[in-house]
């Protein structure tokens, strides 16, 4: 039905009024990286189409003070429109319990967030599918600044004005970043495990951009 | 919970002692309160003479340097432990660590580890052999231990603890003072204090040691016992003494005091307590020997390159704060020391943010301006960095400036801000900091505000006006400052009433004790049956003092407990009174900045059944004035009237 024109705007639930409140002070220009919020995550979903696939898990992790926290580590199971008819087909591909209602998940997934800066490889398809799940509760757009570590590597490696047609984009998938980064991938395509891979270039990418001279928020979302 | 994540990092720590002797359920644990980073090749993770993290440091890849004014002593591997050293014995670091190749460490949360010590033989057996035997680092393999010794060249005396610096900086005070085992403590305690001394070695006739007493020996023997003074000092001397050989190295000495849990030393001319007495060692010597004093670290912080860097510096003042509190330093000394190694950081940031500035405000060098600090900062009692209360006021510019000026000092104020975060000073929750354009004003608003807070005292009003109120001038222009401070008086003389209001709200702390004399502790919520020092005890003094000095109209002492010092001159006939509530204000601004040190907190809540007996006893004491002080606001501000 996304064709019809008068369909009413779902409500805002409270607690996304209050996720909106805390952007009404921007983070200033100046403030040291080593001092920024982030939360790495990555999801699995049952495809590639943000129309028709939905997300099967959610993985995520917090950077703080330049540090990768393991007790902040989290892996949710969204439950998902289809849940019914492809039950059982989903357990053969990952253990998934505890499922959470669009509600439940949103509001858990809002406080989690926070006002941190959201980082992920491919990171807009991420987030257009986790929007998609906070709709029913009148979240319309994230408002956390947002960091994708694949612009970011090319970024630091080819200079900011790069052609992106040019851009050999096989080089940049997660896999190939984590080997020339030398991160050994092991879990990869769990939404945790990808979440830690993402987050573990994260801060080496980090480091490559404070030796050009990136040190400040300003900086970095230049 | 992401089990994947958690079990990635279990599996690396299972592959090396001591977590390979951990159960399951424990290493999980452990797994998961990890915190990784990732340090480029030459980037520091810690600097001798700064305080140990409450962290040690595992290598998941890369390598580190354990390094002494640039000389490798040691060299970490995958899997190895180090920064154990300084972390069991609670004491700074005594090497640099730095990368030798880009490298990721894991940093394991200490209080979680000594749970398993305690649970674990076979983990704290582990630990105690790598630490009596004075191992730096805790190898996986000892093979790669030897390796390194190779490759580094070291020779075979390097067994022991190489990472103290070296004989020629060590402190070592010769003349030791010494007694009989018959003289009086009182004779003992006479002629330390003429010596100022904190401990006196007891001889036998050859001048052997036999035992040795100390301040706190003092206090914790004698005065708490009640004992008499004029019992020997052989009755309470700690003894035998443990002693060393005056040429050991500073290590030896270091891990020996360490290991007995000592203040002081005795060094012997043949190292047993057979031979004469020739020098003493203690720890402030140690303290010296490692740099940590007020005029090293303001040095450093005036020639540090970043603010990353003065956060280090100022995480070094935190170990010289905690010596000061313990050895009972004056606490005008020790706020004034801390006072201005804050003011040195603020200082240098609005040197640098101008130098950045300027460039693009040319027009605004010959503005006048002051960095205002306030609440405790503003006090000069801000020991523990808690949260930021600053602002900035600067002289009135002509219309067509007003706009740019209004943006440069913002942009200014925000540069300081920042800086103090990286500093380690928190945000204020209230946002009353010089990154607010609310608190960023020429001095013609400030002054509207400040009247209109004393015309229209709301309970908002009273609130800031607590807070604001004990603004101090930390850069800039003093007479803008001055300026200000006139304005309040002023204005107070004008609508004294507000002095009225300021009173009652001065009288609307909660009271410490109960009925029965018990402390008041908080009844719910995370601080439950904790005491809150800072609501019940402290406020109330910080409040009446601060009244008191506008009702006598008294400029330029911001300080409480000088405040009440200056309150004695003002009004002799209460002398007693106010000098009894700056005593009182100092111990409870050291009692909270020690529970604040040990708990890694803002020390706010104590918990009172934790307290010894004697700190119980002088906490309550520090009450009987707040209670005596609020009844003569009570008379004298008219409140019975004031309130109906």
């Amino acid at each position: 039905m996304s064709w019809w024109p008068f369909r009413s705007e779902s409500k805002k639930q409270d607690f996304v009024e209050e996720y909106l409140r805390l952007f009404e002070k921007p983070i200033p220009g100046i403030r040291k990286i080593t001092q920024l919020d982030f939360v790495v995550l990555d999801t699995e979903t049952t495809g590639l189409d943000p129309k028709n696939d939905y997300v099967i898990s959610f993985g995520g992790i917090k950077i703080q003070k330049g540090k990768i926290l393991v007790e902040t580590a989290i892996e949710w199971y969204p439950e998902s429109p289809k849940e019914g008819a492809d039950t059982a087909m989903i357990h053969g591909l990952v253990n998934r319990e505890n499922l959470l209602r669009p509600k439940v998940f949103s509001e858990k997934l809002l406080e989690y967030i926070g006002p941190s800066i959201l980082v992920g490889h491919h990171l807009n398809f991420d987030l257009e599918m986790l929007q998609k799940i906070g709709s029913s509760s009148g979240l319309k757009n994230f408002r956390n600044p947002s960091l994708d570590t694949l612009e970011l590597a090319v970024r630091l490696e080819h200079g900011p004005h790069v052609n992106w047609q040019e851009i050999p984009m096989k080089e940049y998938s997660l896999d190939a970043l984590c080997e020339r980064y030398q991160i050994p991938s092991d879990d990869r395509h769990t939404a945790g495990g990808d979440a830690f891979l993402t987050a573990q270039l994260l801060l080496k990418l980090l480091k490559v951009a404070e030796k050009k001279g990136i040190v400040n928020y300003q900086q970095l979302f230049r | 919970m992401s089990n994947v994540i958690i079990n990635r990092v279990a599996e690396f720590l299972r592959r090396h002692p001591p977590f390979s002797f951990l159960e399951e359920e424990d290493l999980l644990g452990i797994a998961c309160s990890v915190e990784i980073s990732y340090l480029a090749k030459n980037e520091v993770l810690f600097r001798k003479g700064e305080p140990a993290n409450p962290h040690f440091f595992i290598l998941k890849e890369g390598q580190i340097l354990l390094q002494e004014e640039g000389e490798i002593r040691e060299y970490c591997d995958v899997g190895d432990l180090f920064g154990v050293l300084a972390l069991l014995g609670k004491r700074p670091y005594v090497l640099d660590a730095l990368a030798g190749e880009n490298s990721l460490v894991y940093a394991v949360p200490v209080e979680e580890f000594e749970k398993l010590l305690e649970k674990n033989p076979k983990v704290s057996l582990y630990f105690a052999a790598g630490f009596a035997a004075g191992q730096v680092v805790f190898r996986t393999d000892l093979g790669q231990g030897q390796k390194a010794r190779e490759v580094f060249g070291r020779k075979e005396q390097d067994h022991s603890l190489l990472i103290f610096s070296g004989q020629s900086t060590i402190q070592i005070s010769k003349n030791v003072l010494t007694c009989k085992t018959s003289d009086s403590v009182q004779e003992a305690a006479n002629r330390m204090d003429k010596k100022q001394v904190s401990s006196i070695v007891i001889c036998d006739e050859s001048n052997f040691p036999i035992g040795i007493l100390t301040d706190k020996d003092l206090r914790s023997k004698v005065l708490a016992k009640g004992l008499s003074p004029s019992l020997p000092v052989s009755e309470i001397m700690s003894s035998p003494v443990i002693t060393k050989k005056p040429d050991s190295d500073f290590a030896e000495l270091y891990l020996s005091m360490i290991k007995n849990r000592l203040h002081h030393l005795v060094l012997t001319e043949d190292g047993t307590p057979k031979s004469r007495v020739c020098g003493i060692f203690s720890d402030h010597d140690v303290l010296l020997s490692m740099g940590n004093s007020p005029a090293v670290l303001i040095h450093a912080l005036i020639n540090a390159k970043s603010s990353e860097e003065m956060g280090q510096i100022r995480d070094r003042a935190e170990t010289m704060l905690r010596y000061y509190l313990e050895n009972e330093v004056s606490m005008d000394f020790v706020a004034g020391v801390m006072t201005e190694i804050n003011d040195v950081i603020i200082q240098q940031a609005i040197e640098e943010g101008q130098k950045q500035l300027l460039p693009d405000f040319p027009e605004m060098e010959a503005v006048p301006f002051a960095f205002l600090s306030m609440g405790s900062e503003g006090r000069e009692e801000q020991l523990l960095r808690t949260d930021q209360d600053n602002a900035l006021v600067y002289g009135d510019v002509p219309e067509k400036l007003k706009e740019k000026a209004k943006d440069y000092f913002l942009q200014l104020g925000t540069y300081v801000v920042e800086t103090l975060l990286t500093c380690g000073f928190a945000s204020c929750p209230g946002e009353i900091m010089a990154s607010n354009p609310k608190w960023v004003l020429p001095i013609s608003s400030w002054k509207a505000q400040f009247s209109e807070w004393i015309l229209h005292p709301s309970p908002e009003a009273l609130m800031k006006s607590s807070i604001f109120f004990d603004f101090r001038v930390v850069k800039g222009s003093r007479s803008l400052g001055d300026d200000l401070s006139n304005h309040i008086f002023d204005e107070i003389k004008k609508k004294p009433i507000f002095l009225n209001f300021l009173a009652q709200n001065a009288l609307q702390n909660p009271p410490p004790l109960g009925f029965f004399r018990n402390f008041l502790v908080e009844k719910s919520g995370e601080h439950r049956d904790q005491f809150d020092i800072k609501a019940r005890a402290m406020l109330p003094l910080t409040d009446l003092a601060r009244l008191l000095i506008l009702y006598h109209g008294i400029p330029g002492v911001n300080n409480t407990f000088k405040r009440f010092e200056k309150l004695a001159e003002v009004e002799p006939n209460y002398k007693d009174l106010f000098t009894q509530a700056a005593k009182a204000y100092e111990i409870l601004m050291r009692m909270r900045a020690l529970e604040g040190l040990q708990q890694n907190s803002s020390g706010r809540f104590i918990a009172p059944e934790k307290l010894g007996k004697i700190q119980r006893h002088l906490l309550k004491n520090s009450f009987a004035p707040i209670q005596e002080l609020q009844e003569i606001v009570q008379v004298r501000f008219q409140l019975d009237y004031f309130r109906s």
